[in-house]
């Protein structure tokens, strides 16, 4: 009932490689250090373990091919045939007994030395020993280095063996070559077996799976047959017959009506006939291939009557075109159909049967009276559903979209179903802004009254009259004119403080006595005083009577004289007299600021011109005495 | 979509414009602008800072408390629409802004009303105290235009001292 599984077999290595592996592990995985100074007992100790070490490993691993390859009495006796017919099970056991006979000569090799090496009285003498011992297992390694050979070839073989499962239920095809067999199997699994109109085509055993009535089955196809004695067969064949003999299963046997295979009818009935027996009882179907190119009923009488004795020994016949696939169908349901029938038969005959039949009970009522008593469904149930089937034609929102152009075309319309209190207003667009403002935070039923009540208390309020004001006496006429000329006033005391100030720089501060514009005269006296309403006469009269006479004073030059003008021979053109001396007006610009800059600081001391230099002290302290920290003193 | 105020400056973000700044502990700041932005960023206080109306309102510089303002409030809970409703509410904004407005500058004019008195007060004063720069004293004023008299020269009774007059006792 199992499934061989031919792939777990461990690689078989050749006489060479395992003689290698055996000793470098030997070399790896043994100390590899010994002096002859050492004690007698360690070196015995080391050459024995050696010995002991390579003899352990020739045993595992041969032991280990010998029990992965499978025993041909243990095994199913379809595969234990089929490795007969593929193998030869003499060669395949004598194999194996060699390599039985190397592990036994190796075992009795290393009880041998061991013993010796016991008795080894210098390290040259047990390292002898050990070397002749692990030589003597190698030499037997080789020997058996044809069978290891041969093991690892079958190994590879067995490998690739399709497997089948001798236990599940299974369909065999066979007949002759190149009837249709691979075809059909090629129709109802998923096999793809290689289909040409040569024959022999199908050199080995084929699976595929199909199903049936929630069951798997196997179906295997076979290489052709052809008529001749079992001696006669090639390895080819004897796959068939071997499945044929071994296998329980539904026999398909393929007969080309048309003989467009190479083999007429007769030829065919002949090799049925010759393989009836090894049918015993399975089923058997005939079936009737190619019926496209000749049909059953247009066979000539001979013909047909070989073909109704087939259908004597078989149960049934049917017509099959693998390439119209007309009956292919009835083909398999009626073998897998039989098989399970079968299946059943022998089930139900099992002793296990009553055991769990008497565990099923359906119970029955009796029936009571002859009234006919039907299944009850309420009359609300049956409408619903009449409704419901009905209702299946509503037009779904999915469907809208997809009439209206699809998911990124159409956008669904949410406002469909809104409830308001008028239907109309479903479409209103809703104004989110209105002048800076959010328009929902306004929303109220009652915002008109509200609004009402704000404006009411507007006019309320602008009735009042606003705030009462405090009235202060405002300024009479001749008031507002004195503040007037007093901010006047005011005003061009800044400013002429302002001039004053800008140009501090270079005005001198000068005491009044020395005054060069005139500028306080006694009329300006006058002005001032008749300005503020006083009568000056009697301060001028008192001033000029203090006055200091001018004759003593210096005559001034006159200020801005037009003498240059007159010393012009032309009579001077606007032009050349601006830009007299000078390349151009730029430099005239820089020429009347340097000269500006310069005389400032004149200014402000009040000195006339560059000539006039007072040195207030002619010999100051600090030049014309003390010593220096750096410099001379012999010219101060 | 709704507008929201400025966290710092209180204008109106309108959509597409300004910041949102999520704190760690989900309070949003929305700003209107970079320069709100950047003042949040070094911690100003927004009610120190003079052009913002969180400090004109907190200086009294600008209306607060008004009836106009309960009418905008922020509803949470969603009313079922009516056209009818919506009608009157767009009407009323418009007014009730009117009326807000009004009474805004009603506010700011009253603010400026005790600067009148006071420049009076200012010119009164101003006027009594710098007179003198276009009138003299009048005192020296109301003087007539005086006719030179000629020195006459009177000898005095010589005064005895209290020195003679105690000798001579």
């Amino acid at each position: 009932m199992a499934q061989y599984d031919f792939k777990k077999i461990t690689v078989v290595p050749t006489g060479n490689d395992l003689i290698d592996i055996v000793l470098s592990r030997t070399q790896r995985q043994t100390p590899t250090v010994i002096h002859k100074g050492n004690a007698i007992s360690r070196v015995r100790q080391f050459y024995m373990r050696k010995v002991k070490f390579t003899e352990t490993n020739f045993t595992d691993k041969l032991s280990k091919t010998i029990e992965d390859f499978p025993r041909v009495e243990d095994i199913h006796p379809f595969y234990g045939d089929l490795l007969h017919v593929l193998y030869n099970k003499d060669h395949y056991k004598l194999a194996l007994g060699q390599l039985n006979t190397a592990r036994n000569l190796i075992k009795r090799i290393r009880e041998d030395y061991v013993k010796l090496l016991k008795y080894g009285d210098s390290l040259y003498r047990c390292k002898s020993l050990k070397r002749a011992a692990l030589g003597r297992m190698c030499t037997v390694t080789k020997r058996i280095g044809p069978s290891l050979a041969y093991l690892e070839h079958v190994r590879q073989h067995m490998a690739r063996l399709p497997s089948i499962n001798t236990g599940a239920p299974t369909i065999l095809i066979c007949g002759c070559p190149n009837v249709g067999k691979s075809s059909f199997l090629n129709k109802i699994t998923r096999a793809d077996v290689e289909v040409q109109p040569y024959a022999f085509t199908t050199k080995s055993l084929f699976v595929g799976h199909t199903d049936y009535k929630y069951l798997r089955y196997q179906v295997i196809d076979t290489p052709g047959l052809l008529d001749r004695p079992l001696e006669d067969r090639n390895i080819i064949e004897m796959c068939s017959v071997t499945a044929l003999v071994n296998l329980h299963a539904a026999i398909l046997f393929f007969l080309d009506l048309s003989g467009s295979c190479g083999y007429s009818i007769s030829q065919q009935a002949a090799l049925f006939h010759s393989i009836k027996m090894m049918f015993r009882n399975n089923p058997v179907l005939i079936v009737c291939n190619k019926t496209d190119l000749q049909t059953l009923e247009g066979l000539s009488g001979e013909d047909l009557k070989l073909v109704m004795e087939m259908k004597s020994a078989a149960l049934k016949t049917i017509p099959v075109s693998t390439i119209t696939d007309e009956g292919v169908m009835a083909v398999k349901n009626a073998a897998c159909q039989r098989l399970l029938d079968q299946r059943s038969e022998r089930k139900m005959k099992s002793k296990k049967m009553p055991t769990v039949l008497n565990r099923f009970h359906v119970a029955m009522p009796k029936p009571r009276d002859q009234k006919e008593r039907p299944v009850c469904i309420p009359q609300a149930v049956l409408e619903a559903r009449a409704e419901e089937a009905a209702h299946e034609e509503r037009k779904t929102e999915k469907d809208i979209e997809n009439e209206n152009g699809g998911a990124g075309v159409y956008s669904a319309s949410l406002r469909k179903h809104y409830i308001l209190a008028d239907d109309d207003w479903k479409l209103d667009i809703l104004p989110e802004f209105l002048d800076g403002h959010n328009v929902y935070d306004f929303i109220d039923p009652d915002i008109l009254q509200r609004v009402e009540e704000l404006e009411r208390e507007e006019t309320a309020v602008e009735e009042d009259g606003g705030d009462f004001e405090m009235e202060d006496e405002d300024f009479t006429a001749e008031a507002e004119k004195d503040l007037q000329e007093i901010r006047k006033r005011k005003k061009l005391l800044i400013q002429k403080h302002r001039i004053k100030k800008s140009t501090a720089e270079s005005r001198p501060t000068v005491p009044r006595k020395f005054d060069k514009d005139r500028k306080f005269t006694t009329e300006r006296m006058g002005r001032q005083l008749s300005s503020l309403g006083i009568d000056p006469s009697r301060a001028i009269e008192r001033a000029r009577s203090r006055s200091v006479s001018r004759k003593g004073r210096k005559r001034e030059r006159s200020v801005g004289g037009d003498g240059e003008d007159v010393m012009e021979i032309d009579g001077g053109l606007d032009n050349k007299k601006k830009l007299r001396g000078f390349k151009d007006s730029a430099q005239k610009m820089k020429a009347v600021t340097m000269a500006r800059n310069a005389t400032k600081k004149r200014n402000k001391d009040a000195r006339r011109g560059e000539a006039d230099r007072v040195i207030p002290t002619l010999r100051p302290k600090h030049l014309f005495s003390g010593k220096r920290s750096i410099g001379k003193t012999d010219r101060r | 979509m709704r507008l929201e105020f400025c966290w710092f400056c209180s204008s109106k973000i309108y959509p597409g414009h300004g910041i949102q700044f999520v704190r760690n502990d989900a309070k949003i700041f929305r700003f209107c602008r970079s320069k709100c932005h950047k003042n949040f960023k070094m911690k100003r206080n927004p009610r120190k800072v003079k052009w913002t109306k969180a400090y004109r309102r907190l200086h009294g510089k600008d209306m607060t408390k008004d009836s106009t303002f309960e009418l905008e409030r922020k509803r949470n809970r969603p009313e079922r629409y009516d056209r009818n409703v919506m009608e009157n509410t767009l009407k009323a904004i418009k007014k009730i802004d009117k009326i807000r407005h009004d009474r805004a500058a009603d506010h700011i004019a009253q603010r400026w009303k005790p600067k009148a008195a006071k420049e009076r007060r200012e010119a009164r004063k101003e006027l009594e105290q710098s007179i003198s720069l276009i009138k003299a004293p009048l005192a020296i004023q109301s003087q007539e235009p005086a006719i030179t008299v000629p020195k006459i020269k009177v000898k005095a009774p010589k005064q005895q001292t209290v020195e003679d007059q105690l000798m001579e006792e």
